[in-house]
Parts: C-alpha cells; structure tokens; sequence
C-alpha cells in the first residue's frame, strides 16, 4: 500500500495573466522502505510538490493522501498534528530555532510530541552527523554544514514515517553528503520509512531507490539513469 | 514555558528593554495611585476615622462644611442622633514653630466621634481649653503639654494627645470641646454626623443630608484632583498595552519565519499562542515586581512632606491590571501567529 499518493494533482499560482501552473496533472506514489530522489530545475515545481506532499498548501486540482487519508479532507489541527506525528522536514534554509541550543532543538520536538527517545538512539543519530559536540551551540554559532546536519538529526530524531527534505546537502561537502545520503538510505530500508528528497545534487542519485525529474510542473520517474538521462539531469548540478 | 524562558534568557537585551519599560510604567502607576490615595487621605483621613454613614449639613452649603450653618430648628428634629460638629479653619503655632494650616474640629465627648477616636499618644481631651491634634502636627514640632496660638484670637489649646494621621481638607485636625471652640469661633454648629440610619425619618425645612461619599466628593478641589489622577492612570494603563503590543508585535514580526517553520514541523498554533502569552506574563511579572520594589523604597525615601500612601491591596490591584493590559497586548501579535502561513515562510 501506498503511504503517499498523488491523483492527478495540479497547483496553479496567480489569475488571468499572471496565471502559472506549477504542477501539472501528476500521479505519484511512495511507499514505505523507499528514497526518492526529485530532480528539476529551479522554478520546475519541486518545492511545490514538497509542501503539499506534506500538507503545507493545498492542490488546486487532484487529491493527495497521506497513509490512505486525503489530506485535503482534514482540518488544519488534524494536519498539523498529521505533519507532527507523520511527516519530518528538511529544509534547505536549516530552519533551526535561533534561540535555542542544538541540544534544545531536540528537546522541543520531545516537549511537543510527548515522546522519549532513548539517549543510545539520540547519540547514535548525532553521531552518524558527526554533531555529537555540538550540543552547548546555538545556531549562529553553527557552521552552513553544522546547521544543515542538526536539520537533518532533528527531522530524524521526531521518527516520522516519511521524511521530505529539500536540498538536504546543499551545504555539506562530498564526503559530508555521501554519508547523509548513506544514513537516510539505511532509515528506508532498516527503519520502514519514506524519504523523499528533492535535490540539484545528482551525486546522491547512487542512493537513491527511484529518481522523478520535474520539468514545468510535469513529472515523470527516470528509469536506469542512463548516460543520455544524466546528461540532462547533470544540467541542473550546473 | 519551554520556549518562552530559552528566548527571554537567549535575547537578553531585547526583553531586558522591554522589562526595563513595565517597570518604569508600573513605577509610575504605582506613584500616581500612591499620591492620589495620599492627597485623598489628606482631605478626607479625619472624616474616615469617624466611621460615620451621614451627614446633615446647611441646604445651601452645596455639601461644605465650613459653609453651613444648621438651624436650630432642624437640629431640633434629629432627638439627640448623631454627633455635632463646628469647624474653624486657622493658622497655628507654638512658641517654637512657624504657623501652620489647621482645622479645628469641635465635638461632644458623648458624641461616637469622641469615643472612637483613637488617640496614639497622650490621651483623650476633657478640660477646657484642651485638645487631641492630629500627629502630622508632631512633624511641626507640636507635643504633648505645647500649647497652640490661634491666629487672630487669644485663646490658646494646650495638647494633651495626638491622634494618628487626621487630616480634613488638607489640614491636620484639631479636636477640641464646643466649650472651647465657643471661645474661639463661637461655636457653630456647621454640620451633624450620623454613624446609624436617622430615625424618626425627619423633613428638615433648611438641611440637607449627604453620604459621607457624597459629603467627601464635594470637598473643595477634591473631585478634579481625583479625576486628573485617574486620568493620568487611565492613560498609563492605555500605554502599557500599547507598548507591550508594539514590542511583542515587532519581535513577532522578526520571528514569523521560526513560527512558520515550527508549524511546518507541525507544533501547533494553540502551542505558539501559550508561549507568546507566558512569555509576556513572565515579563510582565518580572516588570512589575521589580516596579513594587522600587516604590516602596521610594515611599521610605521621599520626604513626609510628600503626600504619598502606599497601600498592598492597591498595589496588587494595580498589578493586576498591569498584567491584564499586559496580556491584551498580546492580543496582535497572536492573530499573526494564527496567520502565519508554513508554506510561505519556508520559502515556497
């Protein structure tokens, strides 16, 4: 079964002449045990799918359902406590409180979930980021790659079922961003979760279980990146 | 609570400033009460102490005392109810001290005025020609055994007990006999006090029967002073809730995008709301405690001659309603919590 379905789903932006279709017409589905890699250009549609896979804005058209559930059908309480208990975000501004010290980051999304993660399952996840020194620091004293890597161990440290990240290693080196992907592909396949990531970077293709490109709002799965298929999508690393 | 506290103690100087602006209002609020209910006390402190519900003055007197004059007639209708009383403004002195504003105040000793007074040192007056005065006198140099020249008149009272703090119409009270004040003044009576419902329901043809509230709202001057008090206080409450909104507003509008990502994250709004609600009890506590503090050093510090009377209940009452303005404040920035889009402030 899918956990995430999209039926025919378009966003349009604007009225009249000012008019854009951001997406258009597409059918998706993800499933447990999956990463996804969505490529495209800038402006393509990629942060619009995002947020409304998770429930962030609505679809003009076409439905979208999370673990069976059409997310337009719910309040905005029912989504919020959906995206709280189901959804993880990575995004690509770090989006790390300021005032709070990394050690605080983690402490809020237990206050809010009420959850108690065990400190083992803590500091392996903040090992695995290379950020387990980190605790004391508040953001601005935090490098680009630090930020992005706290981000990412805070999405994971929620245990949602599905992760959405946006551009998650934007700000990490090669090394950096291999280890990243390689941790997110052992939370698919070892930890029963859906991670989607929409992403310029096509080094993380290697890892990833099926790769969509958006082009102008439309979407299609890329089969065996061929030579041909990279050339195209080697574009957008550009 | 959480993120309330980590924010307060992360951008120390940002609420620093806005703790520092309550308890600068609150100050004040606190001092304007202090001296309204201070000048208040002045007026009418001697009247209070009777513990008295009426009183029956001239009709054409418009509520003063010193104005009215009872006809012998109405004063007849009332059986012997109540406790008479005959004013006489007048400069004292003793033989050491420079003249002061007084009003002396003539009473029965069978009247309840008499027997409730309370005297702090000293003792009750009986003889002629003595007198329990107020112990704002003491401040000018006035003590027990002294004897008090009265302007323009050579009867001297001489001081056998102080009262606390009496004052009538800003002048502390000299209570004495209608035997003494006959030598003074003649004795008038200018007003009869009740501290029970009058009997007998009687018309009085040239009186007039006020509240002790009414008889004290038309002190002279007493009104607009309160009013202007309470003018003042009014607006600082108004500033208040206009400061702690403008604050809270621009320190939300700088924080949108931290809300807009923690409800993409899926912390609810109602958890956004608490925290931008205690956040603002938390600084408005701490504002008005450090408010408290400082008035009452102030109160030790300034001078007697400062009319300033601070009282707990008011206090508290005041801080009560800092707090509510506080939290009303708080009222703008929540309704651009609740509009904050996710979607938006994630960069979409």
């Amino acid at each position: 079964m899918s956990r995430l379905e999209f039926e025919n789903v378009s966003k349009k932006y604007g009225k009249g002449m000012s008019e854009f279709l951001a997406l258009d017409h597409i059918n998706f589905s993800a499933e447990s045990d999956q990463l996804i890699l969505v490529v495209g250009p800038s402006g393509s549609g990629k942060t619009t799918f995002l947020t409304i896979a998770g429930g962030l804005q609505s679809p003009t058209t076409g439905t979208v359902k999370i673990n069976s559930e059409i997310i337009g059908n719910l309040s905005k309480n029912q989504q919020s406590t959906l995206r709280l208990n189901t959804v993880g975000f990575i995004l690509q501004s770090y989006n790390l409180v300021p005032y709070l010290t990394v050690d605080e980051q983690f402490l809020l999304v237990d206050k809010v979930k009420r959850q108690h993660i065990s400190q083992e399952k803590f500091l392996s996840i903040l090992k695995k980021l290379g950020i387990e020194n980190l605790g004391k620091k508040y953001p601005n004293e935090l490098s680009g790659g630090q930020k992005q890597r706290v981000a990412i161990a805070r999405a994971l440290y929620a245990d949602p079922e599905y992760i959405l990240a946006d551009e998650p290693t934007a700000s990490l080196d090669t090394h950096r961003s291999k280890e990243v992907m390689s941790l997110l592909h052992e939370l698919a396949h070892q930890n029963n979760k859906t991670i989607i990531v929409v992403t310029h970077d096509l080094r993380l293709q290697d890892q990833a279980d099926k790769v969509y490109q958006i082009i102008d709002g439309k979407m299609s799965e890329v089969l065996n990146i061929d030579k041909s298929a990279k050339k195209n999508l080697d574009f957008y690393s550009k | 609570m959480f993120l309330a506290l980590r924010e307060i103690k992360f951008e120390k100087i940002r609420y620093s400033l806005i703790i520092t602006l309550i308890l600068f209002i609150s100050y004040l609020v606190f001092v304007l009460n202090g001296l309204a209910t201070g000048l208040s006390d002045l007026n009418k402190s001697a009247i209070t102490q009777w513990h008295a519900s009426t009183i029956l003055l001239d009709k054409d007197a418009e509520g003063r005392l010193s104005q009215s004059f009872l006809e012998r007639s109405d004063q007849q209708k009332i059986n012997g109810q109540g406790t008479p009383l005959s004013q006489y403004s007048a400069l004292v002195k003793n033989n050491q001290t420079g003249k002061t504003n007084a009003q002396i105040l003539a009473i029965e000793a069978k009247g309840f005025i008499y027997k409730n007074l309370k005297i702090s040192s000293g003792m009750n007056f009986k003889k002629d020609n003595t007198a329990v005065v107020s112990e704002q006198l003491k401040e000018n140099g006035f003590k027990i055994g002294d004897k008090i020249n009265i302007a323009n008149n050579d009867i001297q009272l001489q001081i056998v007990g102080f009262t606390p703090k009496a004052s009538f119409n800003v002048a502390p009270v000299i209570y004495t006999s209608f035997k003494s004040m006959a030598k003074i003044n003649q004795a008038p009576v200018n007003g009869i006090v009740f501290n029970k419902t009058l009997k007998g329901n009687p018309q009085f043809k040239h009186s007039k029967l006020y509240t002790i509230t009414s008889f004290i709202s038309k002190l002279p001057g007493y009104q607009a002073q309160q009013l202007t008090f309470k003018f003042m206080i009014g607006f600082l409450y108004i500033i208040v809730f206009i400061v702690i909104s403008i604050f809270l507003y621009i320190l939300t509008i700088q924080k949108l995008p931290n809300f807009g990502v923690m409800k993409a994250q899926g912390i609810s709004t109602r958890y956004l709301i608490l925290n931008t609600l205690t956040q603002t009890f938390i600084v408005a506590v701490i504002g008005v405690s450090l408010a408290m503090m400082l008035t009452v050093i102030t109160a030790y510090v300034l001078p007697s001659e400062v009319p300033i009377a601070i009282n707990i209940k008011q206090v508290l009452t005041t801080s009560f309603g800092i707090l509510i303005m506080s939290l009303l404040g708080a009222l703008l920035p929540i309704r651009q919590i609740i509009k904050v889009d996710p979607f938006e402030m994630i960069g979409g």
